[in-house]
């Protein structure tokens, strides 16, 4: 593509063109947030967060890919997948075994403040997919769009761990099977539907987009429903809040009586 | 009358199907979806038992939920202006949670279904949990004990139940003890300090329990303390269900027992710390147990009956059951096979058919078994597209030949009829493994169950030979049919046993008889002519983190993804071959 190499400091690690860092603006993007990615992850206890973050992310990812093995008619097809559900479970493991050992590490303070539970676009893994509605081709499409976000953002995470090489190492040997991932559901996507493989790419993009417009706009949504609630729980409750008090105060502890029903 | 039931927006939904006062169907959303312990509206489940019976929604006469939600926002709403303002947090969650979709479920169910909402009906939680105990269970009267964390403002009920030669039935629950006075929401507290899961890490604390000893019963009975007409209350000094921590607990639970145990560090019962942890679980059960005996003990005295039905998540606590049938008084102690809020469900329709339409009670079939029914020819079709060995055996050579593989101490995944409902697998989707040596238990847990080591397998014995290695009491055998009882395995077997033999020399046993589970029987007893000891080691067929499987295809993936030998459904028999498992486990691991 001619972009400078996300990876050029990262020997032994997919191209960029197989990381995912298709063009310029990702290139970009990948250095507008180098700093976001250096405040992150400089800090051990959100560091060992994040690993465990993904060590689920990865695990339940895992899941889905069995769910879509198990509903595959396609053998092939469900071949590959068991052995993509087997590589997300080791990384789930090696992501919770090297998060815990991070932890492991920290004192109580450290390990106190926690993270925000929003996800960058790779750490999503394939991000509430219903894999029993979806057909192979689809679910195909899907899956090579979020390897190859996970590929990118991973390597970017890699390329800001100077201080820490076995985090880096991890990333490092999870990007060389993201990278295969990759490959292996853009062939199949190519076999399986061979005459729509672009329409099918460029729906499963849409869909994505429409995805993270959602997220957006709930998590909007929410912040906006929490500071009403908010307010009117300071501003409304607080007789209530006495009166309940007072009527909790009255209460005997024990038996309360009840009647109950008879039928026919 | 055709009545659904429906359980939901909490932990583990489900839905079952009542026809003519019987169940047709009923299966946890979780089995079908996939998610462990799915919370939400059951919509697949609800597909799953309307097609099973053939029918419409419309065709429906009634729809029950399990619970009241108004009843429900009332008393999350006062437990948040009693907090207040320290509930600030949990204010604007638990209105958007409410308010959002939970609080307007008959709106729900009927736009689901497209049917009217006056087909909509719910009652109570406790009155599910009631009817699921007692209209199931073989007895025509019984005094009845419901109890879990916390249903709309019931946490625990005592009342008794009558089952009339005219048909007609009674369910009177006489009275309750009320939110925040809970014994699951304090069981559940303790599983949060431990560092444990709630809802799901409950058995664990169980498990663990076996190992300590109950030195801190003095701080639990500050926790939990009598009162004058011999309830109990919880010291909510020590407790935090709405005020804003995650956990249950409060800062002053700290200070009386230490430390939390943080999950992710493993427990070491050979540091203080684990012993630490392993006594307070020890005093926590001990606690347990003896509120349960005791409440049981005044129902006893005061209905006169004989036979208890137990219900409610709490029943799942299979020591404490044990504990009640020994001391309480009751001669029977039935607890059905799915107690929690997922068997809710076949409660509601249940009660609904029998106390709300005044329908005739019927018989009940004494099974667990409503869920799907596995395809052997769909898995032996998969096998053999993957070029895994399989083949279709008659079933007289299928159980032989399965007997002498577990007798070659290989592990066998066996699925057989309709799913279970329920937490527990009953022999239907079952992992089966030869009981003696504790290598086995160590390669369960290494290959396929990846769980804790303090954690217990449990037996599966034929009902003929069960007071032979195990020390059942009177009534034992009923209760260990669901295997909702935890007894002592006779000592001269425990070394013979020591797969299946917890650290404190009792066993979760399931007493299996023909008539309920016939193949799994005679598995049982060609295993037993071989070996000599008729009984297996039975765990659920799951992973870590999933469900029970459900169709041969999830079988037939956990048999690929774990150190499972041998996949039978029906007559199909799959085979792995050995010299594949290093790799294969390798990858796994």
């Amino acid at each position: 593509m001619g972009a400078p190499s996300i990876h050029e400091d990262l020997p032994g690690c997919p191209s960029v063109e197989s990381a995912g860092a298709k063009g310029p603006l990702q290139v970009l993007t990948g250095i507008l947030l180098r700093p976001l990615h250096h405040f992150i992850w400089a800090n051990p206890s959100r560091r060992a967060r994040k690993l465990l973050q993904f060590g689920e992310v990865e695990a339940s990812g895992g899941r889905d890919l069995v769910r879509a093995a198990e509903l595959t008619a396609d053998p092939v097809l469900r071949a590959r997948f068991l052995r993509h559900a087997r590589d997300e479970a080791r990384h789930a493991a090696m992501f919770r075994a090297r998060g815990r050992t991070l932890r492991s590490t920290l004192t109580e303070g450290e390990s106190g403040p926690a993270l925000s539970e929003w996800f960058a676009p790779g750490e999503r893994g394939i991000d509430g997919f219903d894999v029993a509605r979806e057909s192979d081709a689809d679910l195909l499409a899907f899956l090579h769009l979020s390897e190859s976000a996970a590929a990118r953002d991973f390597a970017r995470y890699a390329n800001v761990l100077h201080r820490d090489a076995a985090t880096r190492t991890l990333f490092q040997r999870v990007l060389r099977d993201e990278d295969q991932h990759m490959r292996y559901t853009r062939d199949e996507l190519v076999r399986v539907a061979p005459e729509r493989t672009r329409r099918i790419l460029w729906w499963a993009r849409m869909r994505r987009l429409w995805k993270a417009y959602l997220r957006f706009a709930t998590a909007l949504a929410g912040l906006i429903a929490g500071v009403v609630l908010t307010l009117q729980y300071f501003l409304l409750l607080p007789p209530f809040a006495w009166l309940a008090k007072r009527a909790a105060r009255r209460e005997q502890p024990g038996w309360v009586s009840i009647i109950e029903g008879k039928g026919r | 009358m055709k009545i659904l039931g429906i359980s939901g927006h909490y932990h583990d939904s489900a839905a079952a199907l009542v026809i003519d006062g019987v169940p047709v169907a009923g299966v946890q959303e979780e089995r079908l979806s996939r998610r462990k312990n799915d919370p939400n509206f059951p919509l697949a489940a609800i597909e799953w038992c309307l097609d099973q019976a053939g029918l419409e929604p419309d065709e429906l006469d009634a729809v029950i939920f399990y619970e009241r939600p108004t009843l429900k926002f009332d008393r999350i709403l006062t437990g948040l202006l009693q907090n207040y303002p320290r509930s600030w947090r949990s204010y604007p969650k638990a209105m958007k949670n409410m308010l959002g979709e939970k609080l307007w479920v008959r709106g729900l169910i009927a736009s689901q279904l497209g049917i009217s909402t006056r087909k909509v009906q719910c009652i109570e939680h406790h009155q599910s949990h009631a009817a699921a105990a007692f209209l199931t269970a073989p007895v025509s009267e019984a005094a009845i004990l419901t109890t879990d964390g916390v249903g709309e403002w019931a946490t625990l009920t005592v009342g008794r139940g009558v089952k009339c030669i005219d048909g007609s039935a009674e369910i009177n629950l006489l009275r309750e003890l009320r939110f925040p006075h809970s014994l699951g929401l304090f069981y559940s507290a303790v599983t949060s300090y431990l560092g444990f899961e709630v809802n799901e890490g409950e058995y664990k604390v169980m498990g663990l329990a076996a190992y300590g000893l109950p030195t801190w019963m003095e701080e639990m009975r500050r926790l939990l303390r009598p009162t004058a007409d011999g309830a109990f209350q919880l010291d909510l000094k020590y407790f935090d269900f709405l005020g804003g921590a995650e956990s249950g607990y409060s800062q002053p639970f700290i200070d009386l027992f230490g430390p939390p145990r943080r999950s992710w560090e493993p427990i070491d019962l050979a540091s203080d710390d684990g012993r630490r942890f392993a006594d307070i679980a020890a005093s926590a059960q001990r606690m347990l147990e003896d509120i349960l005996v005791g409440i049981a003990v005044e129902l006893r005295r005061e209905t006169g009956l004989t036979s208890l039905c137990l219900g409610g998540g709490v029943a799942l606590n299979g020591v404490a059951n044990a504990r009640v049938l020994a001391e309480a008084g009751f001669d029977r102690l039935f607890v059905p096979p799915a107690p929690g809020d997922a068997g809710c469900a076949l409660g509601a329709a249940l009660y609904a058919n029998a106390i709300l339409f005044g329908q005739p009670h019927r018989p009940m079939p004494d099974h667990p078994f409503w869920g799907p029914e596995p395809d052997s020819a769909a898995l032996l079709r998969i096998a053999l597209e993957d070029g895994q060995p399989a083949t279709e055996d008659n079933e007289a050579e299928l159980i032989e030949q399965v007997a002498d593989a577990l007798a070659d101490d290989q592990i066998v995944g066996w699925v057989d009829g309709a799913l279970e409902f329920g937490p527990r697998a009953l022999g239907h989707r079952s992992i089966l493994a030869a009981p003696h040596d504790a290598a086995m238990r160590d390669r369960l847990n290494r290959d396929i169950k990846y769980r804790e080591e303090f954690r217990p397998f449990a037996p599966v014995v034929a009902v003929e030979h069960a007071d032979r290695f195990f020390d059942l009491p009177p009534g034992g055998a009923r209760l260990a049919r669901f295997m909702s009882g935890v007894f002592r395995v006779r000592p001269e077997w425990a070394e013979r046993l020591a797969a299946v033999t917890h650290v404190d020399g009792t066993a979760r046993v399931q007493v299996v008889d023909r008539e309920m589970a016939p193949r799994l029987h005679t598995l049982l007893e060609a295993y037993g002519r071989r070996t000599g000891i008729p009984v297996l080691l039975n765990t659920s067929f799951n992973l870590a983190g999933e469900p029970i499987v459900n169709s041969v295809a999830e079988a037939y993936s956990t048999f690929r993804r774990c150190g499972i030998d041998l996949l039978v459904a029906g007559n199909v028999r799959v085979t792995k071959p050995r010299i594949a498992q290093p790799t294969l486990l390798e990858n796994v691991a």
